[in-house]
């Protein structure tokens, strides 16, 4: 539940009182409750339940079937894109029909598309966090940390307050360059050179981190 | 005599670690078999092995007349499995987990043969809990029922009689009698050897990754009636459970 709340009470409290205008214009607040429905779905929510079904014993009951395994982790990563897909169109009704922020046609594609080009960013990190870290305690205990650098620093990319070295790492970070494709993908800027460096970022992240997490993963909790 | 499992020289490692070291198994057909042994002995890591859950450092598993270190998926279409820790997917209720399961065996069911499958274990009104919902001995016949759901021929039970009430286990007992009957074979483990006794025609006790002795419950202790440690374990009349442990030692195990 918590995963489609979140984003839109962030969507709706971003245009509560004067401080709207410091935080950003309508894009961004819309770029905001989609990336942390993506780090909620994609990365929290996914290693969480990958984690328990791990220690629980379900994948070891999945295995044992006849099921090719590849296709046990390729249906969790369906579920979740599919989550990824209903909660960021009803991020974008509820912006268009409560809040009053609409797009033109074409960017709702673009935005959905690039949505879950950022679910894959997201999940493979999350599947990197169930590889490296086998135990489902300590991931329960630090999986909600995780919106820390995943999203506190993405909040960062257009400000130069906190100096060059921090705007540089958080515009490049997953959620930097995700802000950066969705601000392209809704009109708000126009694409450039730096979309093409978000685009790039992205793919190689989604790489690195898958390729960390299916090489390392157990499917035993021991 | 027709085999429905073979192994031959089966180790298996887990770093340093040797669970399993070098031993044989062979079920026959229609046979009940009993695997027996304390705490870490390396039962649940044998019949991991067979399922496919690992792979092991040595041996060959032949599970009726496939190869299954060979033919894998092959080798486990025709395994029903019972885990000795296990769980189904919280999220889903028990008439989807039938389909599930049954689906990823290639069988389909009807709704009405659903139904008629959670009947025989007396599930038929809880079709809609999910599995955490069930009490223990609930949980262990659903499993059961997942395990059979494609109608193996060769059933691997590890501990399914553990935490239930007699009235469950003598329940269980006759579903496995009755797997025995319709000419399924089965190879379970127990801690207990009443139940050893009860329904298995062979058993085979193993420890420390080897296999001590097998035969049947009767030749066991005939065979080791007059043994000085079996007649110092035993109260009256010697019992599997006496042989048992006078061959693997009154120590705790881990
Ligand atoms: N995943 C693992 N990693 C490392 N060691 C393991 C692992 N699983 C089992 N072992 C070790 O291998 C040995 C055999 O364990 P196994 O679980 O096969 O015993 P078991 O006979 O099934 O015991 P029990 O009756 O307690 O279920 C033990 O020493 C155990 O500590
Ligand atoms: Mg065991």
């Amino acid at each position: 539940m918590l995963t489609f709340a979140l984003p839109l009470i962030l969507l709706v409290a971003t245009g509560l009182g004067k401080n709207s205008a410091v935080l950003g214009g309508p894009a961004f607040r819309i770029s905001l409750a989609l990336t942390v429905g993506l780090v909620s779905i994609g990365t929290v929510g996914y290693s969480l339940a990958i984690a328990r079904d791990r220690d629980t014993g379900v994948f070891q009951r999945l295995r044992v079937t006849p099921a090719p395994t590849w296709t046990i982790m390729a249906s969790r990563w369906i579920v979740q894109l599919g989550a990824v897909l209903v909660m960021a169109i009803v991020v974008l009704v509820v912006a268009a029909v409560f809040v009053g922020i609409t797009l033109p046609p074409q960017n709702y594609l673009f935005t959905v598309l690039v949505a879950l080009l950022g679910s894959a960013v997201f999940l493979s990190i999350g599947q990197a966090i169930v590889g490296l870290i086998a135990s489902a305690d300590t991931l329960n205990a630090a999986g909600r940390l995780l919106y820390v650098p995943l999203i506190g620093l993405s909040l960062f990319g257009d400000s130069d307050r906190l100096g060059m070295t921090v705007e540089l790492v958080s515009r490049w970070s997953p959620g930097g360059c995700l802000e950066t494709l969705l601000s392209a993908a809704m009109g708000a800027t126009a694409w450039s050179g730096q979309s093409w460096g978000a685009l790039f970022a992205s793919f190689g992240y989604t790489v690195v981190f898958a390729v960390i997490g299916i090489r390392w993963f157990r499917w035993v909790a021991h | 005599m027709t085999r429905a499992l073979r192994v031959t020289g089966l180790r298996v490692t887990y770093g340093p670690v040797v669970a399993v070291d070098g031993i044989d198994l062979d079920v026959r057909e229609g046979e009940i078999y009993g695997l027996l042994g304390p705490n870490g002995a390396g039962k649940t890591s044998a019949l991991s092995a067979i399922e496919g859950l690992l792979r092991p450092a040595a041996g060959d598993i032949v599970i009726g007349d496939i190869d299954a270190r060979a033919h894998r998926l092959q080798s486990k279409a025709q395994l029903g499995v019972q885990l000795q820790a296990t769980s189904f997917q919280s999220n889903l209720r028990l008439v989807e987990l039938v389909r599930l399961f049954a689906g990823l065996y290639g069988v389909t069911l009807s709704p009405a043969q659903i139904r008629e499958r959670l009947e025989e274990i007396g599930l038929q009104h809880d079709a809609s809990k999910r599995f955490r919902e069930l009490s223990g001995g609930q949980q262990q016949r659903f499993s059961l029922l997942i395990a059979t759901i494609h109608d193996p021929a060769l059933v691997l039970l590890d501990e399914p009689t553990a935490g239930l009430d007699p009235q469950a286990r003598r329940q269980l007992w006759d579903r496995i009698e009755r797997f025995r009957k319709e000419g399924r074979s089965i190879l379970l483990t127990t801690h207990s050897m009443e139940e050893a006794q009860a329904v298995c025609d062979r058993v085979a006790i193993m420890d420390h990754g080897k296999i001590l002795t097998v035969g049947t419950p009767a030749a066991l202790i005939a065979a080791h009636r007059d043994d000085p440690q079996v007649r110092q374990a035993a109260h009256g009349e010697v019992t599997l459970e006496d042989v048992f442990i006078a061959l693997t030692g009154r120590e705790l195990r881990d």
